[in-house]
């Protein structure tokens, strides 16, 4: 859902790339109308292979045809994306190399002033 | 700041002590940095939603995606168990209040938020584009929010009125002010000489932080709202001064009023005239308005985004 938002950086600019990553589990409550909004939205391959990386291997490589009403691939989806929290570690843009850092579960998407 | 920007040629509140500092730094010094230094008494005094937002919130459809820009404590994140609200802040301390309650929320400047353009089925923006300095920032702030949310989604956006008519008076010629946030003394200094006066205080810790609510706070919530004339007048006076005094006489102020003074901050607003508010909005030519208003002395609006 993020992208690199440096000045003049408009390609290439996503998924950033996370690094250096600590992860953590947190049940959370299943939202099938979230996850059937989210399937518009998402870069599925991005999110899949950012998933790879990260070791979260249930994902399947393409998106199923009847993904709103798949339970098993809803579940996994819900695992992914709202189970799945990065308390430490690094985004780094694929393009311009910037690198936003998360600390505490909280990504820091500030830039200096030239930059923004 | 130059007065071309300022179409009534009213002395900005920087220019008394702060004419060096880049629109940027302003904000750095009387916006951002405030919110860090008050962000847990900030935080204290702001748990209970506006109705217009709650009403807002509650009738988005279920699984819909928002985003909360400028969420300070994140009071609004959960008020809608069924939506996906993400919060960003300026402010690292109020961000992390957020996610203490363990609220999605991050980081990010409202000018260049890092979000995917057109992600997001609604946002908010409650009481934030009125920190902004110039006019032309205030539209990149509409601009960015704008900018996040996919067209035909639907934007809510609060900022303080000129016009309130409640606890304060402003002057109806002055849109940019700076309005005082006291701390209470108790967690100030870190470093206390007497701890006898420590203790004192701290037992009216209390008292003093529904006044502060109360004078140096209009966005109060509602339940505070009632009792404020039984407070003291310490702050209002500053708050008064605050309006056509340089703005450096406001700590000094409030600092000799009381040998326990507490640290005051002061915060840069411009005040939005009726119907500013919807012409900032419109003026980005990619949205209509839906709904507006006037609440607890700020202006509202729904906006719905027509073209990206």
């Amino acid at each position: 859902m993020l992208q690199c938002h440096v000045k003049g950086c408009n390609a290439n600019n996503f998924p950033l790339e996370l690094q250096e990553v600590v992860l953590e589990e947190q049940e959370a409550e299943l939202n099938e109308d979230f996850l059937r909004n989210m399937l518009g939205k998402l870069e599925y391959e991005a999110l899949v292979a950012t998933c790879l990386k990260l070791n979260i291997q249930d994902l399947p490589p393409t998106i199923p045809e009847d993904a709103a009403y798949n339970d098993d691939f809803l579940q996994k989806l819900h695992h992914a994306l709202l189970e799945t929290h990065v308390i430490t570690g690094k985004m780094v843009c694929p393009n311009c190399q910037h690198t936003y850092v998360i600390r505490d579960g909280i990504p820091n998407m500030l830039l200096a002033e030239h930059e923004v | 700041m130059s007065n071309a920007k300022n179409p009534l040629h009213i002395p900005s509140p920087f220019q008394a002590d702060n004419a060096v500092l880049t629109e940027g730094q302003q904000e750095q010094e009387h916006v951002h940095n405030v919110y860090q230094a008050i962000a847990p008494h900030f935080s204290a005094t702001r748990y209970k939603p506006w109705p217009v937002v709650e009403e807002f919130l509650m009738t988005m459809p279920p699984g819909y995606v928002g985003a909360d820009v400028g969420c300070g404590n994140g009071k609004y994140i959960g008020v809608n168990p069924r939506l996906f609200l993400i919060g960003s802040d300026r402010s690292s301390n109020l961000i992390s209040i957020c996610a203490e309650r363990g609220h999605e929320a991050m980081v990010s400047d409202g000018l260049s938020l890092g979000y995917r353009s057109g992600l997001f089925d609604f946002a908010i923006s409650i009481a934030v584009i009125h920190h902004f300095v110039s006019p032309e920032r205030r539209l990149a702030a509409v601009e960015e929010i704008l900018r996040i949310v996919r067209p035909s989604g639907r934007v809510l956006i609060f900022v303080w009125a000129l016009e309130q008519s409640g606890k304060r008076d402003f002057d109806k010629n002055v849109q940019d002010v700076f309005v005082p946030w006291a701390l209470p003394a108790k967690p100030a200094p870190k470093k206390e000489k007497s701890s006898k006066g420590r203790g004192r205080k701290a037992k009216r810790a209390p008292e003093l932080t529904q006044e502060a609510e109360q004078e140096a706070e209009q966005e109060a919530e509602q339940e505070t709202e009632q009792d404020s004339s039984t407070t003291s007048s310490v702050t209002t006076e500053s708050t008064t001064k605050s309006l056509t005094t340089p703005p450096s006489t406001v700590v000094e102020n409030a600092d000799s009023s009381a040998p326990e003074a507490a640290p005051v901050f002061k915060r840069y607003y411009h005040l939005f005239r009726q119907g500013e508010l919807e012409d900032l909005v419109m003026s980005t030519g990619k949205v209509k308005i839906e709904k507006q208003g006037y609440d607890r002395d700020n202006w509202w609006c729904i906006a719905e985004k027509t073209s990206t």
